[in-house]
């Protein structure tokens, strides 16, 4: 076990209905960063942060949090956000951020305090004695983050924490995550959205069909895919396919293409030696959004195999 | 903190929200004043029913067919008769006396059938051997108008013989007894076990709901995430533990400073307890049994109430609730008559009915030791069902677990 872990999990397994939901999964979150749990609908990324964070049991398999074998007894450090928001719909907005506090040991006259000052910076403090009932659902899910976090936790899980929230909302939610990280907190967030990740984890693990396929950077994630380039001829016939390379197709007023691995250089060099010149040319690295297609198409493929 | 400390702190965390957010709503005021308007209905009901029976009295006759001297001797007969009844309720009907007529048993059916006046029975014939009709009545007095019939005949007789003059004269000196009357003790043991069944039955079916409003928002996430479950369990006990109490304080304050609220029976009843032990520390007990009695009984309803997925499921459950509350009381109340059968002793070691039958053990008997052990054993089995609740919910609602049930999350390390 490393010591600057915040997370180890190695080969959790957890049945439903006989069901092996989660199937082997391992991961290790180290602390201080953003960590991206990723994976399609019904992959088993709740269930995994569940078992985690000691919500539910795993059938097989270890996991450690924040140097513990018993997640429990070390829930005053985490904070947790989870996909199914709940909040007592009577309780006041501070109130609310309050008591998530004290839930987690913060004695509740902190939490207050800590409540107001945390609503005010979130642009909420106009709604900090509204009930519940009269917040929107982003503001509400917005107070729910800030009672995961009144009590500074070290480890901060977040479920799908952009489920629901408008652009604007999405915006104060991820500088929040950032605020958080840069407090030295550990941010686990799970989701399928791939522009969140992408702009805010520092590592991430893609999970589909209950096993972890991918674990990674970004940019390591996004270097499984060769990049692609887009390129438009000055002069254009029937016979430039002849110089481009096999999977080259023609889209609009020019080709796209994958880069070889050698790289475009060899390409360009037959193109303008062969009178096609070049108008235009951008070669663009994939997107998470592509590794990640990738990645969970390869594993169904393998499943079915 | 230790173990316990956390334990303690994240239980009273849920307690005092679940009471906070009871409390402070307007809907609490109605559950406040729910006896009251339980009352008022039963008034009105009382009044209703005083007003026909009294009213079915006032026109309920008793008839002597006799004549002149007779008649007037009989009249005051009855007058010195009815002093000994203190209840209108269970004094015989009024006395008339008529003349009889030739054919005295004819009259005397005559009198029976009168759609006029209710006539309950009627003797006609000579005294010191009167025929007498009656009809069944539903009071106590009517059934017996005939035989108070008879004995006014009887006691004529006698007055026209010795006359109607009293021939004693008695002094009545009114003293306390020092030590308690035979039966007294369990009228007390039954009042314990019948208050402790009422006050449970009034309060205690509001915890099968206590975990429904957290699945229903789904706050119960958080909570699992943050704290044990135990806590939530004993959290939720303790909340609308603290409600029931607060909703005793008021009531008992209330009807302490205004005594008047209190009706006469129940107060004449309360000023006679006299339990075995005394009452400052059958006050004690009582209140040590009542606490175990809702947490044993609520820790069951918030254990199966927990694993209800509808509101229509919780109310599906109320009917078994009070049947279990009302069984509960039926076992305490023949055993506490008993108190040495084996009744006595499965309803003293079950835990659902310990609380009930040791209360009224209470008022029968000084000894203290009995009650020690029995609150502790009672308290062993809140924390056993508590636990049952727990370990159900986490498998059956969480879907968690490897299927063990886990003692060590009650007792000791998570």
């Amino acid at each position: 076990m490393h010591d600057n872990l915040a997370i180890s999990a190695t080969g959790l397994v957890k049945k439903f209905s006989g069901r092996r939901v989660v199937d082997g999964v391992d991961i290790a979150v180290p602390t201080g960063m953003i960590y991206g749990v990723l994976g399609p609908n019904g992959a088993g990324k709740t269930t995994t942060l569940r078992m985690l964070l000691g919500i539910i049991e795993p059938d097989e398999g270890h996991r450690t949090l924040l140097g513990t074998e018993r997640p429990r007894s070390v829930s005053d450090r985490v904070g947790y956000l989870p996909e199914e928001r709940g909040l007592y719909p009577a309780m006041k907005a501070r109130e609310a951020v309050a008591f998530m506090g004290a839930l987690r040991g913060l004695p509740l006259r902190t939490g207050r305090k800590r409540a107001v000052d945390l609503l005010e910076a979130a642009g909420l403090g106009h709604a900090a004695d509204d009930k519940i009932r009269k917040l929107s659902k982003g503001m509400a899910q917005l107070v729910q983050l800030l009672g995961s976090i009144v009590h500074q936790p070290e480890l901060l899980v977040l479920d799908e924490p952009f489920s629901g929230l408008d652009p604007v909302n999405q915006e104060r939610l991820e500088a929040l995550i950032l605020a958080e990280r840069d407090r030295g907190a550990t941010v686990v967030l799970s989701t399928h959205v791939m522009a969140h990740a992408e702009r805010l984890c520092d590592r991430l693990a893609i999970i589909a069909k209950g096993r972890r396929r991918f674990e990674g950077t970004v940019a390591e994630a996004r270097g499984l895919l060769p990049m692609q380039a887009t390129y438009t001829p000055r002069n254009d016939d029937a016979h430039i396919a002849d110089y481009l390379p096999a999977d080259a197709q023609h889209r609009g007023d020019g080709w796209r293409f994958t880069v070889p691995q050698e790289g475009s250089e060899q390409v360009l060099s037959r193109l303008i030696g062969a009178g096609y010149g070049i108008s235009g040319l951008s070669i663009e690295r994939p997107s998470l959004h592509d590794a990640f297609v990738k990645i969970v198409g390869r594993a169904a493929l393998e499943d079915q195999a | 903190m230790s173990r316990l400390g956390t334990l303690v702190r994240q239980t009273m965390t849920i307690a005092r929200r679940d009471f906070v957010a009871t409390v402070f709503t307007p809907t609490f005021l109605i559950f406040l004043f729910a006896p009251v308007v339980m009352g008022s209905f039963g008034a009105i009901g009382g009044l209703g029913a005083n007003a026909a029976t009294s009213g079915g009295g006032e026109k309920s006759r008793i008839v002597a067919l006799v004549s002149g001297d007779q008649a007037r001797l009989m009249m005051q007969v009855d007058a010195r008769l009815r002093r000994v009844y203190r209840d209108a309720d269970e004094a015989p009907p009024i006395l008339t006396t008529k003349e009889p007529a030739t054919d005295a048993a004819a009259q005397a059916r005559a009198q029976i059938d009168d759609r006029g006046v209710d006539v309950a029975a009627v003797a006609y014939g000579p005294l010191d051997h009167p025929q007498i009709l009656y009809t069944p009545r539903a009071t106590r007095a009517g059934d017996y108008a005939g035989d108070y019939l008879a004995e006014l005949a009887e006691q004529t007789l006698r007055a026209e013989r010795a006359g109607v003059a009293p021939l004693s004269s008695a002094t009545k000196i009114k003293v306390d007894r020092t030590t308690p009357r035979l039966g007294r003790g369990k009228e007390s043991g039954f009042f314990a076990v019948f208050a402790i069944f009422f006050l449970t039955l009034l309060l205690a079916g509001q915890v099968v709901s206590g975990v429904a409003e957290e699945k229903g928002n789904k706050v119960i996430e958080i909570l699992a995430a943050a704290v044990p479950l135990e806590s939530v369990f004993f959290g939720k006990l303790l909340g609308t533990f603290g409600v029931a109490l607060l909703f005793l304080v008021f009531w008992g304050t209330l009807i302490s400073q205004i005594g008047t609220l209190m009706p006469a029976g129940m107060a004449a009843g309360l000023a006679a307890l006299t339990p075995a032990m005394g009452m400052p520390m059958f006050t004690l007990l009582f209140f040590g049994y009542f606490t175990m009695a809702y947490m044993l009984l609520g820790a069951v309803f918030l254990g199966v109430g927990a694993q209800a997925s509808s509101v229509r499921e919780i109310q599906l459950l109320s009917l078994p609730i009070t049947l279990i509350q009302v069984s509960m009381f039926g076992l305490g109340a023949i055993a506490i008559s008993h108190p040495s059968g084996w009744l006595a002793t499965f309803a003293r070691v079950f835990p659902l009915s310990s609380p009930y039958f040791m209360a009224g053990r209470a008022a029968q008997s000084p000894d203290l030791w009995p009650h020690v052990v029995a609150l502790a054993w009672q308290a062993v089995w809140v924390a056993i069902f508590v636990a049952v609740g727990v370990h159900a919910f986490r498998r059956g609602v969480l879907q968690s677990g490897s299927g063990k049930f886990r003692w060590k999350g009650l007792f000791g390390r998570a």
